[in-house]
């Protein structure tokens, strides 16, 4: 689902970020990314998002070279790939069912059909009694599965999360990791950054590790 | 599992109801954009007084234009060109030659003056007849006054028209009256000048206003547009509630300067009336037409959607996730 080869990034200030990473993440499998802060965790998720480009390297995702895709193009690329913000990133001028309307009202669906999409989506994070409230209403935790039913309210094959549990206690945590297995057990291929190993190594699943820009371990046998 | 896409066959699928979707989410954009300006009713209402007043002032100078312009056509005193004919053009050749005169297309009626009526004229108004008794024979020629057709205001046309008359064998001398059409058209022309010049500049100044407007509101929503910039929102979703902002300003602007420009024209048709009285001349200013009225409204919403594009363009690519 993600491959990346010999990727490197170098920013505009000289500052690289990534140097010679290379590991593939298999079609329905779930991952995750730790690292320090400062390791290229964040930079590696914006890669796959379009929200950076390699300096050298190539990524591939869903088998699709992204040096190929066109800057017009990258809205529709991001409609394939659902992203969890640390931040949840939110609007906090609207309902609930607003936000996890928005993918679907950009991918231009008729109204009755995401009504119907986000109440699936709703129900799946369990707020579905909630749609009506706006995200100021919501305690922490709930706020972050609005932002993952929003990642996941277009059905994409591929789900980005970067720190998903960052502000939350570890038994919220815990809740925030079982809803992201069971879109897995679906068949979502899923990707988490987080530093959290308390939280992720009792999980068994792979982990890769990122220091200074470079994959230590977890690069997935190729 | 779905496969990802090639990007190029990532749009929606159901191109049946592409379009359809594509009016509902324009219908949606537009009522939640019109609410949203509704909802900050001052703001709103000052942005659009604001560039109401700079409507005003090109729009007034093109309605004082209009006026003059009607002067022009109906006033009474048509220019006229008085055709001096030569010495021994027989009386019953100088009458038929007024009447085919007559007949050309910019003249609207000529007038034969025989030498001895323009005598008898000159006699009862002066008071020198005497010394006309002194002199052998009438030293009048015979001459045809021909009064143009209120079509023809440019002076060029005018002239032109002269010239051809002189042509005749008949025509000795033309001479035309032609100096208050020239000042009227000049004044005509500086009107027409100071409208285009004060039009442009404060075109300008509205779209500079409009422009800030805009920026503001883009600054409002940077979240918003990062956002749906995140979730695969191409550039045209993100621009298009700033282009009905701007619509709706644009619109919001001329209905005001329409407004304004009535309650300028009724305050200042008293006066006029009375001025235009004062040189026996009954007059009085005409308001907006229908046809001004669209265009005002148009010239409004053209303003608005161009300073919201150039907005939007300057500003909102420089958004980007980060």
């Amino acid at each position: 689902m993600i491959r990346f080869e010999h990727v490197k990034k170098r920013y505009p200030d000289g500052f690289e970020a990534l140097q010679d990473v290379s590991f593939h993440l298999n079609r329905g499998e779930m991952a995750f990314l730790t690292g320090h802060s400062g390791a290229g965790k964040s930079t590696l998720l914006k890669l796959i998002m379009l929200m950076e480009r390699a300096s050298s390297g190539k990524v591939a995702v869903g088998g699709q070279n992204l040096s190929n895709i066109p800057r017009r193009q990258i809205p529709y690329f991001r409609r394939h790939v659902g992203v969890v913000f640390q931040n949840h990133r939110l609007l906090f001028d609207r309902t609930v069912f607003d936000n996890v309307a928005l993918p679907l009202e950009i991918s231009g669906m008729s109204q009755r059909d995401i009504g119907r999409r986000v109440r699936a989506a709703l129900d799946k994070v369990g707020l579905l009694s909630k749609e009506k409230l706006t995200p100021i209403q919501l305690s922490g935790g709930e706020q972050q599965r609005v932002g993952i039913a929003r990642a996941v309210v277009n059905k994409p094959p591929l789900l980005l999360a970067d720190e998903p549990t960052g502000n939350l206690d570890p038994e919220l945590s815990a809740e925030i990791m079982k809803l992201f297995m069971q879109f897995n057990q679906v068949g979502v291929s899923i990707l988490i950054a987080s530093h959290d190993l308390a939280l992720i190594h009792p999980l068994h699943y792979r982990v890769i590790e990122l220091n200074q820009g470079s994959v230590i371990s977890g690069a997935g046998n190729d | 599992m779905t496969e990802i896409p090639k990007s190029s066959g990532a749009r929606p699928a159901e191109s049946k109801n592409a379009v359809q979707h594509y009016f509902e989410n324009h219908q949606k954009v537009a009522k939640s954009t019109f609410l949203q300006l509704i909802h900050q009713p001052l703001t709103t209402a000052f942005t659009c007084f604001v560039i109401g007043i700079a409507l005003v002032l090109p729009a007034l100078l093109s309605v004082l234009l209009a006026n003059i312009e009607n002067i022009n056509k109906h006033w009474d005193g048509s220019p006229q060109i008085t055709l001096l004919l030569k010495k021994g053009v027989p009386k019953l050749d100088a009458g038929v030659l007024a009447e085919s005169i007559a007949k050309k297309q910019s003249v609207s009626s000529s007038q034969f003056v025989d030498n001895e009526q323009a005598l008898s004229d000159f006699k009862s108004r002066f008071e020198f007849t005497d010394a006309i008794e002194f002199l052998d024979e009438n030293p009048l020629p015979h001459a045809i006054i021909v009064r143009l057709s209120p079509n023809l205001t440019v002076i060029s046309d005018i002239k032109q028209l002269r010239d051809s008359l002189l042509t005749l064998p008949e025509v000795d001398s033309a001479i035309l009256d032609a100096a208050w059409v020239q000042r009227l058209q000049s004044i005509t022309h500086l009107v027409e000048r100071a409208v285009w010049v004060i039009a442009v500049m404060l075109s300008l100044t509205v779209v500079l206003v409009l422009g800030n407007t805009i920026r503001l509101a883009i600054e409002n929503r940077k979240e918003e547009i990062i956002v749906v910039k995140l979730v695969g929102g191409t550039d045209a979703f993100v621009r298009r509630p700033f282009l009905y902002m701007g619509l709706f300003l644009g619109l919001g602007s001329s209905i005001i300067a329409w407004c304004l420009i009535h309650w300028v024209i009724y305050l200042l048709n008293e006066p006029i009336e009375a001025f235009a009285l004062s040189y026996q001349f009954e007059f009085s200013l005409s308001g907006l037409g229908f046809l001004s009225t669209l265009f005002l409204l148009i010239f409004g919403l053209s303003l608005g959607w161009i300073s919201a594009w150039l907005a939007v363009r300057r500003h909102l690519d420089e958004i980007e996730p980060n």
